[in-house]
């Protein structure tokens, strides 16, 4: 009887210790600190069902690379491109429409193109050796110069929602009084989470971006592990620029801008290790709403919109610092 | 006459470049079931360029390789694994970030549906570790954790879990503590008890002396010294690898 009851005690941490650990416990502690402290400082505003609502919508666009960014970084590789390739994904959608295509047939083309600029930039990653970043800031480069060019730096119209409503409602509409960008978002972060923490491809990933020498050793193909999540970071950031353009009703050749250090941040803030090897999809989720938090509670607090860069910027060190801290402590245990 | 059954593995005339530098310059070296077999020289020798191509790490610039007499190619890690030959690397055999489960699946998980990790025999993994005798808590432990000799007993249950013929230990007592090393070297009496070949490199002759059943010994490239353990005496040994 008390055999069983260990076991299911057991069991339960196990199942526990999968989906989060300290680190993870930890980064939730700060997110619901934020939450609270910002609460106070807006006077209960922050807690509002409206705030509440537009921090979902932001939060769920900006979070979908953001989880693709966690898993290639967990990969041991980083994407500077997700800005630049999600304007291009909006682009290829706006343009494709304007010249009469279905946007659904439009928006998959879109999802492609982003899944192949994927695909250049791991195999030039892992056929030439060249470190991700280097490749990936040509990329951010190279796309959004491709953007400009294409649209001569002028805005497309991209009014889907008269035509087809039904687009509209499935990228950016309502399901009672949930906004559909958050359900993306959820769906995105379940499936990237049986990826990686349930299935045998999340294994290579930890495997590949832990210690790339004993994956090969041990049979494992390093070079195609990074290839996939760099496609798959490729397709969410051109998805990610669909559902922009969609809300936007438009595109302009500046969209997504700044996009790939915001990523970084709230992935490493979330505990995603820039060395490769260490995170989780819980911890990028905790690390997107820690970075939302911040972002919203500074503006509802009145602080000077120049505050939030600094104020991020402190917040990802000192949550690197602790990081690294805590990391040598359970070396010691 | 009677033939005498072909090698476990055999290597023949292998050459490897580096470039310019010639790392392996025509070594020969055979191994036959349940032998356990010295591979001794100093750093830089080639050792571990040698078996990298046996374990299909590097592919050899010219030379040929026999399992069980036939000729075979190996082209990648994943080929000699499935050849029956494991390969325990110094320092890169593990993930130190990733739980003792993990670990010990990598590569070669087992899956349930739909490629979803199969937990359960994930976690059978302890019975081989048990078996050699390591008393490490749970298959969630990261093995950042673990000491230097339970990460070597680690690795070394590994092969044995996956039915090797022969495991390729490189350095595996470097950098250990005198008591580690020797559950190093009950390991690898416990492999030979398992009727798997084992080949030593080690550049530290009386780790290997007392287990090896026969010694080969490295010096630019070539195995200059391939000796019975009943021929060798420790002088002799020491005087061709002071060489």
């Amino acid at each position: 009887m008390k055999e069983g009851s260990l076991g299911r005690r057991h069991e339960v941490r196990q199942l526990f210790s999968r989906v989060a650990s300290t680190r993870e416990a930890i980064v939730f502690g700060i997110a619901i600190g934020l939450f609270v402290l910002f609460n106070v400082t807006s006077g209960g505003k922050f807690a509002s069902s409206e705030v509440i609502n537009i921090m979902a919508i932001s939060s769920s666009e900006l979070g979908i690379v953001v989880l693709g960014v966690a898993l290639l970084m967990i990969g041991g590789e980083f994407d500077l491109s997700v800005g630049s390739v999600s304007a291009v994904g909006a682009l290829i959608v706006a343009k494709l429409y304007q010249l009469g295509l279905n946007p659904f047939l439009a928006a998959a083309i879109a999802v492609g193109g982003g899944i192949g600029t994927g695909a250049v930039n791991g195999l030039v990653t892992v056929k030439f050796g060249i470190p991700s970043f280097i490749v990936t800031l040509g990329a951010l480069m190279v796309w959004r110069g491709f953007v400009t060019l294409v649209t001569g730096g002028l805005t497309l119209i991209f009014r889907v929602g008269e035509a087809h409503p039904a687009f509209y409602s499935v990228l950016q509409g309502n399901v009672g009084r949930v906004s559909v960008p958050l359900i993306w978002v959820v769906v995105t972060a379940v499936i990237l989470g049986l990826l990686l923490h349930f299935h045998r491809f999340g294994n290579h990933v930890f495997a590949t971006g832990g210690n790339k020498e004993a994956a090969r050793a041990m049979g494992i193909n390093t070079d195609k592990t990074k290839l996939i999540c760099f496609m798959i970071v490729g397709g969410l950031a051109a998805f990610c620029g669909i559902l922009q353009s969609t809300r936007a009703r438009g595109f302009h050749a500046a969209q997504g801008t700044g996009m790939e250090l915001i990523a970084i941040a709230a992935a490493v803030v979330g505990g995603t290790s820039l060395f490769g090897g260490v995170g989780s999809i819980v911890g990028a989720v905790l690390g997107i709403l820690i970075v939302i938090f911040l972002q919203f509670g500074l503006i509802m607090a009145r602080v000077p919109g120049f505050w939030y860069n600094l104020i991020l910027g402190i917040t990802i060190i000192a949550v690197v610092i602790a990081n690294k801290f805590l990391g040598q402590r359970r070396r010691v245990a | 006459m009677k033939e005498p059954p072909p090698a476990l593995a055999e290597m023949r005339n292998i050459h490897k470049w580096y470039g310019r530098v010639h790392a392996v310059d025509g070594a020969s070296l055979a191994i036959n079931s349940g032998e356990i077999v010295g591979l001794l020289g100093d750093n830089g020798a080639g050792k571990t360029t040698l078996i990298k191509v046996l374990s299909g790490y590097h592919r050899p610039d010219a030379g040929e390789i026999f399992i069980e007499g036939e000729k075979v190619r190996i082209n990648s890690p994943s080929e000699a694994q499935a050849l029956g030959i494991e390969t325990v690397y110094q320092e890169q055999a593990l993930v130190d970030s990733m739980s003792v489960a993990r670990n010990f699946c990598m590569g070669r998980e087992p899956v349930k549906w739909a490629g979803f990790l199969d937990r359960q025999k994930m976690n059978e993994c302890m019975i081989p570790l048990r078996a050699l005798g390591l008393s490490i808590k749970s298959p969630d432990l990261p093995v950042s954790s673990l000491s230097g000799g339970e990460k070597q007993g680690a690795t070394i249950a590994r092969a044995m879990h996956f039915k090797a013929k022969l495991v390729i230990l490189d350095e595996p007592t470097r950098a250990l503590a005198v008591k580690e090393v020797g559950r190093i070297l009950d390991f690898v009496k416990g492999l030979k008890e398992a009727n798997i070949a084992v080949i030593f490199i080690t550049h530290t002759l009386h780790h290997v002396y007392s287990v090896a059943d026969r010694f080969a010994i490295m010096n630019k490239g070539k195995i200059v010294k391939d000796i019975k353990r009943e021929e060798a005496s420790l002088e002799e040994l020491t005087e061709v690898l002071m060489e």
